[in-house]
């Protein structure tokens, strides 16, 4: 038998970036009306269709009742007890990155974000979100060589207009549900990226954000274009600092690929978790959906999420464009008393669609890991495929895991396949390893990492290492 | 509300039992399901309101055995008709449940209902009166194969409730046979209790005529070493639901179940199954298959819960799914709830047509397309039907399924 006192005193790791940065910001005051929206939309020197579109989704969230459908539980967020804008004080405009608050710099080099000049070698272009406004955004220029628009949201909205009034909230409308409409209403910042017909983008984006405030909530919009025939691969960082209250994260991330284009978008998510009492850590309740227009387009999520208290997440694929492709891989971890509610949707519309799901839940502590997913064939869906496979592991005898699949097909013409299996960390293999020598830790954190490899492999190359090791810290002093 | 008036009103309702007046006042708080649970979200809302329009009717018709007597020594038993027994031979007894044990687990089952998941039972419980309440209480070894039989009358709503007690040790063949008739709904709830060391084989098979419904619900407790076997077959109704709940109330028990339901025109047949282990190293085999053809809608709904307790649960679940038109369609989800850690659990769920190479194959060899598709559909429903506990000399099932199809 594995000795589970010996497993679970295996070394605590701190969170390490739950430190706070003491900068000097603006805030707005709390609550959630009107007068905070136009006052929101003001301050980012909107155009009226945005102020509109705001106040529309204010006034249908105000409709809508917070969903409980996934049996989370969490108390009552109190809205009104929420600061919806909280930036950094600094000059008006920024010409280098040699104006931004040093502060600042120091807090993302802390977090390992390649800011400053030195760091830009590694050949990431960042979009830096802190609390709710864009910080910098990095080989501008080199992007801008190729075409590619890579920046923050509110400067999209300044330079190019027509292109957000096109399309933000055409794949996630504001009424979509209660966190994307509040999201519509107060988002404050975010990430655009429009890649033009025919370019492949020479770089991998990257946009990391940064709560620092314990009473602002962060909502960002992230909406990316990928014009015919283009390509991009998007990377998404999350940490925030320790409080013991928690923070709401509603963002909403839309995706648009266009004929022959295709999108990768990978997202580590490691929001502070809260203790091991379950006191504090992030809601991260969160919309993403990508929207595969064009034919033989090709949208795939890949997402490693450890943090939060919390997490809502359905990343999903509507497939329209004939011969268009949908992938989600997620591995999902969950320890002492954390809630991962977290699967995709995928909607095969057009014909000769293909989708895949890789689904990894890891339970580990208290804590509840729930798959949820929907695979539906509409009716002119005809040749489509389907695969999904979801794989649980329990660590320890409290945790829980669930699958919830839903499967839904009105064309004949189309073949879905679903497996899900749950099972623990082999003893047989746990001794095979040790007789080789091989510390019981370490040959933990072999298993998991083969059992998340399916995963891992579709990451690009920093996640994944970056991934493994996370999964690896996050797993010390839970296995049992 | 409407159903409640409806069973107030009734005239034959004047000396309610007991157990009526329990599931009345529990129906009173919820008088129909929410439409809004996972239970109920696709069930065909329209179709439902004309399950409950029936009225309500305790009469039964003559009824007719749908196969010939077999020459085998079989025990029948035809609910509504012949309710009253006492059979006792040399190695086992067949005997009605006293009104004060089958009050008191009924009671007790009532206890446990969740009004959502057991709103079927409420309903057929507050109907079912005591001519209709067949209750038997089963021991002893070498028992003749069992055939139970519950139809409905055309033009009403007819209740009719099964309660069987394997006693310890016992071992027996049961096969259950529902018949819908034209224009009518048939309310049908079972509760086995399967007491330690004892096995069932359990056939349900249910079909019915034009327009007919069924409410068709299944509680089975199993206690320690039990075995419970069940192959069901359910078509050619208009609106049918089976719920199947299935208890290993402490573990150490098997359970295996093959399931199918065949859908045509625009029928709408669900099954809906939970499994609750509540012990140790239980085990589960569950198969259920599906097939949707026309514009009729097929549903299959199944969880497994495995609490702290079930260590070294065993258990499988596999939804397959053939959908042969344009129009129909097809919703499956088999679902997991884990929480003890040294379990072994998977299912699997698949949605396609009949299988194109397979076709072809059969084809380049002589046989028409025509027969290489009854082919086809006879493997996949032999797999079902063979299961099921009634020989093929006494009732030809695979026959009467290919011919309706």
């Amino acid at each position: 038998m594995v000795n589970e006192n010996l497993v679970k005193d295996v070394v605590k790791e701190p969170y390490k970036y739950g430190f706070v940065t003491d900068i000097e910001t603006e805030k707005i005051a709390k609550g959630l009306n009107e007068d905070i929206i136009r006052l929101i939309s003001q301050k980012k020197e909107e155009p009226k269709y945005l102020l509109d579109f705001r106040l529309k989704a204010f006034k249908k969230w105000q409709k809508m009742d917070e969903p409980d459908w996934a049996g989370l539980g969490y108390k009552q967020i109190d809205y009104q007890d929420i600061i919806y804008y909280s930036a950094p004080k600094q000059k008006e405009k920024i010409s280098s990155l040699d104006e931004v608050d040093p502060k600042l710099l120091e807090t993302f080099d802390k977090l390992g974000i390649p800011l400053t000049e030195q760091k830009k070698l590694t050949n990431v272009a960042v979009d830096a979100v802190f609390d709710s406004v864009s910080i910098a955004t990095t080989f501008r220029e080199e992007l801008a060589e190729h075409g590619v628009i890579f920046c923050s949201i509110s400067e999209a909205v300044k330079n190019h207009s027509e292109l957000i009034e096109k399309y933000l909230g055409t794949v996630v409308p504001a009424s979509d549900n209660y966190f994307a409409a509040l999201n519509s209403a107060v988002f404050s910042d975010g990430s655009f990226v429009y890649i033009p017909k025919g370019v492949t983008c020479p770089m991998d984006l990257s946009s990391y954000f940064r709560i620092n405030s314990g009473d602002s909530g962060q909502f960002e919009r992230t909406l990316i274009i990928a014009e015919e025939s283009s390509s991009v691969s998007y990377l998404e960082g999350c940490t925030a600092p320790m409080f013991d209250t928690n923070t709401l994260h509603a963002a909403v991330v839309e995706l648009i690929a266009l004929d022959d284009a295709s999108i990768k978008y990978s997202t580590v998510q490691n929001w502070y978790a809260g203790d091991e009492e379950g006191v504090g850590g992030i809601f991260n309740f969160v919309t993403k959906r990508g929207k595969c227009l064009g034919k033989r387009s090709k949208i795939s999520w890949s997402q490693v999420e450890t943090g939060s208290s919390i997490t809502w997440k359905y990343p999903s694929c509507l497939l329209l464009g004939e011969e268009s492709v949908g992938e989600f891989y997620s591995v999902a971890l969950t320890n002492n008393l954390q809630q991962a509610d977290t699967g995709t949707k995928m909607i095969h519309i057009g014909p000769k669609t293909k989708s895949t799901i890789v689904s990894k839940g890891i339970s580990a502590g208290n804590s509840i890991n729930s798959y949820r997913g929907l695979v539906k064939m509409g009716t002119k869906a005809a040749g489509s495929r389907n695969y999904s496979q979801c794989d649980s592991m329990l660590i320890g005898d409290q945790a829980s895991a669930n699958t919830f699949p839903y499967i839904n097909s009105q064309q004949p013409n189309s073949e879905i396949e679903h497996e899900a299996s749950t099972c623990r960390i082999s003893e047989d293999q746990l001794f095979y390893l040790q007789s080789r020598g091989i510390e019981f830790e370490e040959a933990v954190s072999m298993m998991v990492s083969g059992f998340c490899r399916d995963v891992f492999n579709q990451l690009p190359m920093e996640f994944a290492a970056e991934a493994d090791k996370l999964l690896a810290l996050k797993l010390e002093g839970s296995v049992g | 509300m409407e159903i409640i008036e409806k069973i107030k009103t009734n005239k034959l309702f004047d000396n309610q039992t007991e157990i009526q007046k329990i599931c009345l006042h529990k129906l009173q708080s919820s008088p129909l399901p929410n439409p809004k649970s996972e239970l109920w979200r696709l069930s065909n809302k329209s179709k439902f309101s004309k399950f409950l329009n029936y009225s309500v009717n305790q009469k039964n018709p003559k009824f007719d055995i749908p196969y010939p007597e077999s020459s085998q020594n079989t025990i029948r038993f035809i609910i509504g008709e012949n309710c009253q027994t006492k059979l006792i031979k040399e190695n086992y007894s067949i005997q009605q449940l006293s009104e004060d044990e089958l009050n008191k687990y009924i009671k007790e089952q009532i206890a446990c209902f969740d009004q959502n998941e057991n709103w079927s039972d409420l309903l057929n419980l507050s109907l079912s009166s005591t001519k209709n309440f067949l209750a038997l209480k089963i021991n002893g070894s070498k028992i003749p194969p069992i055939e139970i039989f519950s139809h409905g009358s055309s033009n009403s709503l007819n209740a009719k409730t099964l309660v069987i007690f394997l006693e310890k040790n016992c071992d027996i063949e049961l096969l259950q046979v529902n018949l819908g008739k034209e224009n009518s709904s048939l309310s049908q709830s079972t509760f086995f209790l399967l007491e330690e060391n004892s096995s069932i084989n359990h056939g349900v098979v249910s079909y019915g005529e034009n327009r007919s419904n069924l409410l068709n619900s299944l509680n089975v407790i199993q206690q320690q070493n039990s075995e419970y076997n069940l192959g069901s077959l359910h078509f050619k109704f208009n609106y049918a639901r089976f719920e199947i709940s299935i208890k290993q109330s402490s573990g150490n028990a098997k359970t295996n179940i093959k399931g199918m339901q065949i859908t045509k025109k625009d029928e709408q047949i669900s099954t809906y199954t939970k499994i609750n282990f509540n012990g140790p190293n239980g085990f589960l085999d569950q198969i259920n298959k599906s097939l949707a053809d026309d514009e009729s809608h097929a549903i299959f709904e199944g969880s497994i819960i495995v609490p702290k307790i079930a260590q070294k649960t065993d258990a499988s679940q596999l939804s397959r799914n053939l959908l042969l038109s344009n129009h129909a369609q097809i919703d499956t989800k088999p679902q997991l709830e884990i929480i003890a850690d040294d379990v072994k659990c998977k299912h699997g769920a698949t949605i396609s047509q009949l299988n194109e190479e397979e076709l072809f194959y059969m084809r380049t060899r002589g046989i028409t397309l025509l027969e290489a598709s009854k082919l086809q559909l006879s493997s996949y429903f032999q797999e079902i039907i063979s299961f099921i506990p009634v020989s093929k000399d006494r009732w030809d099932l695979l026959e009467k399924l290919l011919n309706e199809n």
